[in-house]
């Protein structure tokens, strides 16, 4: 059974997380204002704020999943409370010495650093790239530390075999890998793998930094490793969700418990490959890539959609479908998440599309995809957790109409703001825009849009935000019975 | 316009996927005491599957011809634009551009005839993005340093053609432009 100290552990990372979540939501909607003129920064301020922006709703969400499958891998293994203690202490670190990085270096290259950017913006101050370098690493190892401990613990109980669950290719399997330890080791590979990647980014960077310009990086080969690392972590950390999703839906909605089935076990293998070589849909532009690797990326991209789509999603459909199900706050936070996802997830096969990538890519429509299944996707599936987490002792979760005013709040908000993403995609609005040349007529004012969308959703974030993080706070401060 | 249509088909697929889901959520609300429902939700559906794949097969096979990488790819150009970008600006010239001394000058194309750009960066990463008279991007690809890109284009309108950057380069990133004619 879960001990105090993890619940401690989890109480104290929800918190942060939470808080953080709020503070960026302010940077996104200042960024919004600011594109539709309504504010006026000054374009270095604004790159500040969207690197912090990025770089801190990437971080939150990757921690909260990790938060998540840590607190409920317990149920099957010993999990090692200092491990998480310590990427708790290195993950605030990170945290604030990023923000030293942007705020007062001024660095600017946004979340994913490409190079060589960093080497060669004249904005930031001499030691705000080595030093945003030195934090990622920080974030890196305790991540990279975390994930590795989690998967040697499960280890110590199912073989690697069993963690994959290859035996249920076979008929009657005599041990079962529940589907929460399939889908978190296939998550973790990636997470794994995806760290190393961004390892060897920041190992190529400081060589280059201190070679004198003796030695020169090759653009193509870093922005493939970037992505690789950028494209891998983002995607995972909504899979840490996922697996979360299979182990608590079910028995929140009061059904009995799914179990791995050979598909499942299959669908979810396949998957592990395809997560690591979709990322190449990130260099379509790029024509001098490997037409080869251009039309995997594509593929790729396609099939990873099987797993998510073709088992999670129509699972959730089925658990559903014409069954009285006891509905909570977590499960409908959960089901409406899904859709998010799916929405988002079609956003993103359309983009992975090269032919209409040409017209899409970086313009409005990546973060309106990206932000679909992150904000109306991923957020409510860790936000389904913490509820469910921090309520467990206490059976209040009944679907009061406040919740049901919250709910509908975060949906208008939630819908209002990624419209207006989706349609300046169609309109060819460039991302990453601080403000937007006259030409574009519709840029500023779907800006504005999308701007005061946000602040509703802003305002159910908050509500949010203080029913969990009390409970939270009552479990930070309780004492052992 | 390319993107409408595709505005269109994800609008209909994220309604039609809504449906789905607000219909199934209501129907868990019906009184149905017979049904038990599955016992485990994992069950095969191999059905399911199937017509995922192929609709996505279809959905690939039909578009990966398209790319950009294909098209032209066997006719001559009638005119090689080099394009040079740098922080934060485009050079383009009909001649090779000199990384010490970049200069460039200005262009007019031919309406209806293969035109390349061989485009490269002399710093960062930048894109080099072409916008119609009614600010539509209609074709695109990355100014990179140490390669060149070639992107192939036939202009069918005469008129000006704007050249935004579309990969955060800076600072001077939204200000980062050039024009050019087609005649
Ligand atoms: C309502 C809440 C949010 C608002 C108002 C907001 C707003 C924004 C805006 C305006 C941008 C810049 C768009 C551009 O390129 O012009 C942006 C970028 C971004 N947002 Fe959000 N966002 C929100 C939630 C989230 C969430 C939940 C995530 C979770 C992962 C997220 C991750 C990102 C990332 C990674 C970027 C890209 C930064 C970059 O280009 O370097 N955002 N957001
Ligand atoms: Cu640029």
């Amino acid at each position: 059974m879960e001990s105090l100290n993890l619940k401690k552990i989890t109480s104290l990372w929800i918190i942060t997380i939470l808080v953080l979540f709020v503070v960026a939501i302010v940077l996104g909607i200042v960024m919004r204002l600011n594109q539709g003129e309504v504010i006026k920064l000054e374009p270095l301020a604004f790159y500040t704020n969207m690197t912090t922006h990025g770089i801190t709703m990437i971080g939150i969400w990757f921690v909260a999943g990790m938060v998540s499958v840590n607190y409920l891998m317990e149920r099957y293994v010993k999990t090692s409370y200092s491990i998480n203690l310590f990427a708790f202490v290195l993950t605030v670190i990170g945290v604030v010495i990023l923000w030293t990085c942007t705020y007062i270096g001024n660095f600017s290259s946004g979340w994913t650093f490409l190079y060589p950017l960093p080497l060669k913006d004249s904005g930031s101050a001499p030691w705000a790239t080595p030093m945003y370098l030195v934090a990622l690493t920080i974030l890196g190892i305790a991540w990279l530390v975390w994930s590795v401990s989690l998967m040697a613990q499960v280890l110590k109980k199912y073989s690697f075999s069993q963690l994959l669950a290859w035996q249920h290719l076979k008929s009657n399997p005599k041990v079962e890998t529940p589907p929460f330890i399939l889908i978190s080791t296939v998550t973790l590979i990636g997470v794994i793998a995806s760290l190393i990647a961004a390892v060897i980014v920041i190992v190529l960077y400081f060589a280059e930094y201190f070679s004198n310009g003796n030695f020169v990086n090759d653009a193509l080969l870093m922005k493939n490793l970037t992505y690789f690392f950028g494209h891998t972590i983002a995607n995972e950390m909504l899979y840490l969700g996922v697996a979360v999703i299979y182990e608590i839906f079910a028995e929140v909605s009061g059904r009995p418990k799914w179990k791995t089935t050979w598909y499942v076990a299959l669908a979810w293998n396949c998957s592990l490959v395809f997560i690591l070589t979709a990322f190449f849909h990130h260099l379509y532009m790029d024509f001098v890539q490997p037409e080869g690797l251009q039309i995997i990326g594509q593929l790729a991209s396609y099939l990873a959609s099987i797993p998510a789509v073709g088992v999670t999603v129509f699972t959730i459909i089925l658990a559903v479908y014409r069954v009285r199900i006891k509905w909570s706050i977590v499960n409908l936070l959960f089901f409406i998440g899904v859709i998010g996802w799916v929405i988002g997830g079609l956003g993103a096969v359309i983009d992975a599309t090269i032919s209409n990538n040409v017209v899409l890519h970086n313009t409005l429509w990546v973060p309106a995809h990206f932000h679909t299944y992150n904000a109306m996707g991923n957020v409510l599936f860790s936000l389904a957790f913490f509820y469910w987490f921090s309520t467990q002792h206490i059976k209040i979760l009944v679907i009061s109409n406040q919740t049901l005013y919250t709910m509908g709040l975060l949906l208008i908000g939630g819908i209002g703001f990624l419209i207006a993403f989706y349609m300046g995609g169609a309109d060819s609005v460039p991302r990453r825009y601080s403000t937007y040349p006259s030409g574009l007529a519709s840029a500023s004012y779907l800006a504005k849009i999308g701007a005061s969308f946000a602040m509703l959703y802003l305002g159910a974030v908050l509500i949010f935000f203080y029913n969990i993080s009390k409970r939270c706070f009552g479990i930070l401060y309780s004492s052992p019975y | 316009m390319q993107q409408d249509s595709i505005l269109h088909f994800f609008l209909i697929l994220a309604a039609i996927s809504t449906i789905v889901f607000v219909f199934v959520f209501f129907s868990s609300w019906q009184d149905d005491t017979n049904n038990e429902g599955v016992k485990n939700a994992l069950r095969k559906r191999f059905w399911f599957i199937l017509i995922l794949l192929v609709s996505l097969g279809i959905f690939a096979s039909v578009t990966i011809p398209k790319s950009p990488y294909f098209l032209f790819a066997d006719e001559v150009p009638s005119k090689i634009i080099h394009v040079s970008a740098m922080q934060y600006a485009f050079l383009l010239s009909e001649k090779n551009i000199d990384a010490k001394n970049p200069v460039g000058e200005s262009i007019i194309l031919p309406s209806n005839r293969l035109v390349e750009f061989r485009v490269t960066s002399l710093d960062v990463n930048h894109g080099f993005a072409i916008y119609n008279s009614e600010m539509q991007l209609i074709t695109q690809t990355q100014a990179m340093p140490g390669y060149v890109n070639s992107l192939r284009y036939k202009f069918d309108k005469p008129g000006k053609y704007q050249v935004l950057c579309l990969e955060l380069c800076g600072v001077g990133h939204p200000v980062m432009q050039s024009t050019f004619k087609v005649q």
